[in-house]
């Protein structure tokens, strides 16, 4: 069995490479990207088995991401991540079948078991 | 004096001249009165006199002896008929004339007590007799001639009165109403005057000297309005601060989470795989760390900034001594980011009382912005030149850059609004606007997508009797 595949959509750069850096040590196959358009470009050539997004980003935003990918792949979980810590977009983003969200700052290991039970297929 | 009292006192004024008048002329009509009754005694008399001659005739003529007696009968009642009247005659013709007039009576009736005595009838008696009787007679009549004329003289000058008076009234009133409608019109000018000003934004007490009419007290009225008006926008003002304060706290929150995350990514992964990474790894972590602790610290100074924006300390200057400055400190980002820079420099600018380190601030700001906005190089233009009424230097700020959407145009000058994502702090513009705003300028924006965008900024010249006071 391949290993499963995670795209992370962040336009900080360092969310990107240190979620990388920690996922490859568990195995995953992890592609980063610093803006929503070329990573949607890249998912219609692929299927990702997560993809973790930032909410708010300039351009197309984390909800627009969670609608194509769910078109795209119905299958693939989406995990969002932001710095806008309020309820309303916790509640918006729930809502929209996400299957998790986190504030930043991100906790990588939480961040870890809610990958693997995302591809274990339990909320 | 109130505008309601002066139009009182002309009233009063005009109601006193009618009254004038008005006795006036009931005085005459009495007098006119008096004098008509003695006419009509007058005629009486005057035909008891010609009877007393035609009796006088009778006696010289036919010798008639009973004419004596009538004459002395018609003496009698008329000197019985005129002291019955005699208050009404002494008041229209006189008591002098009327002591004269029964002198004559008295004479004539001593003549015929006289002839009656003696029975004589010569020539010379009669001659006598018949003159004292023609001298009473024309007496008379002199008299009654008078006092007709008096009464044509007294309707006459009462015309005369009431003619003139008539248009002394008329005068009165017209001149008093315009002199009241033009005072209420000028003063109805002010008020509007007063209105517009308000209505422009100036809540200044307006002082007046004469405030003791109505005008004052709606002056005194709009004084109160306006003051109202000011404690409001002061309350407005407040509020919105406490809602921009609201904004900023957001927008804190917003900025520092993205660099406190990243620190604490770098942070936890260091832990995980301090085993497994390698000497160049953990100090390439360390200086990502580094990195993003001055990204914070570049967000609380210009917050600082924002929040506390230090005194003016302001200075006769000339604007483009600090937008060559400004220029070089920004000529090395220029020139990596393959920005051309033209300037348009006017000459002969009036100086300026600014604070140069601010307005140098300012426009490093503003050339930031344009260069951020021409990723792909461009043409960076500052203009400077004198505003319209002579009275403030404009400065422009032009870039051949992407432009700022329409929808963010109105935004852009408030604290943490910022187009450029993870790039900028959205403070730069807003404690740039504050500046200027303290320098009793203006800054405004124009922008075309795909084109570039035009900031102007527009400052009060040097006014060295007004900046001195201000001191």
């Amino acid at each position: 069995m391949s290993a499963n595949k995670i795209m992370i959509i962040d336009d900080e750069k360092i969310v990107g490479d240190m979620a990388k850096l920690s996922l490859e040590q568990e195995g995953y196959v992890v592609e980063t990207f610093l803006s929503a358009e070329p990573a949607l470009e890249r998912l219609k050539e692929e299927k990702f088995d997560v993809v973790v997004t930032d909410l708010k980003m300039k351009g197309i935003d984390g909800m627009e991401v969670l609608r194509t990918v769910k078109r795209l792949y119905p299958k693939t979980k989406v995990i969002m991540i932001t710095a806008f810590a309020n309820l309303d977009s916790a509640i918006e983003a729930l809502r929209g079948d996400v299957h998790d969200f986190f504030p930043k700052p991100v906790r990588i290991k939480e961040l870890k078991v809610s990958i693997q039970r995302a591809l274990n297929g339990v909320q | 004096m109130k505008v309601e009292n002066k139009i009182i006192l002309s009233n009063v004024f005009n109601i006193v001249l009618i009254l004038l008048v008005g006795f006036f002329a009931m005085q005459n009509l009495n007098l006119m009165l008096t004098k008509l009754r003695f006419v009509e005694i007058a005629d009486d008399l005057n035909a008891s006199f010609l009877e007393m001659r035609l009796s006088e005739k009778n006696y010289f003529l036919y010798h008639d002896e009973s004419a004596l007696l009538d004459i002395k009968e018609k003496i009698d009642s008329t000197v019985k008929s005129i002291d019955l009247a005699g208050q009404d005659i002494s008041r229209a013709i006189g008591q002098t004339n009327l002591d004269l007039l029964k002198s004559h009576l008295k004479e004539y009736s001593e003549m015929v007590d006289g002839i009656r005595l003696t029975s004589r009838r010569d020539v010379s008696i009669e001659a006598t007799f018949r003159t004292r009787g023609k001298n009473l007679r024309e007496f008379s009549n002199a008299i009654t001639r008078l006092e007709r004329q008096g009464v044509n003289n007294i309707i006459a000058r009462s015309k005369n009165v009431l003619f003139y008076s008539f248009w002394a009234v008329m005068a009165t009133a017209i001149v008093v109403s315009h002199f009241i409608s033009q005072r209420i019109l000028r003063s109805l000018r002010e008020i509007q005057k007063l209105a517009q000003s308000i209505s422009q934004g100036n809540f200044n007490r307006i002082e007046r000297l004469s405030s003791a009419d109505e005008f004052g007290s709606v002056i005194e009225a709009i004084n109160s309005m306006s003051e109202e008006l000011r404690n409001r926008e002061e309350e407005l003002i407040q509020s919105k601060k406490l809602a921009s304060l609201g904004i900023l706290t957001a927008g804190v929150a917003h900025e520092l989470t993205n660099p406190l995350n990243n620190i604490s990514m770098i942070a936890q992964n260091y832990q995980e795989f301090y085993d497994v990474l390698s000497e160049r790894n953990r100090l390439e972590l360390m200086k990502k760390i580094e990195g993003e602790t001055v990204r914070i610290e570049e967000i609380v100074k210009n917050l600082l900034d924002f929040s506390r924006p230090k005194a003016a300390k302001l200075e006769k200057r000339e604007i483009n001594a600090t937008v060559l400055k400004a220029l070089e400190l920004m000529q090395n980002t220029l020139d990596i980011s393959n920005v051309g820079v033209r300037k348009e420099l006017g000459q002969d600018l009036p100086p300026l009382y600014i604070d140069d380190h601010q307005i140098e601030q300012v426009l490093v700001n503003l050339i930031t912005n344009a260069v951020h906005a021409m990723d792909h190089g461009g043409i960076l233009k500052i203009a400077t030149r004198l505003g319209g009424d002579g009275q403030t230097v404009k400065v422009d700020v032009l870039d051949t850059g992407k432009g700022i959407p329409p929808e963010f145009l109105t935004h852009i000058f408030d604290p943490f609004f910022s187009t450029k994502g993870v790039g900028g702090t959205g403070l730069g513009l807003s404690v740039s606007y504050g500046i200027i705003k303290n320098h009793g300028g203006t800054i405004r924006v124009e922008s075309t997508l795909g084109a570039g965008t035009t900031f102007t900024i527009e400052l009060p010249i040097y006014d060295s009797n007004k900046n001195k006071r201000n001191k």
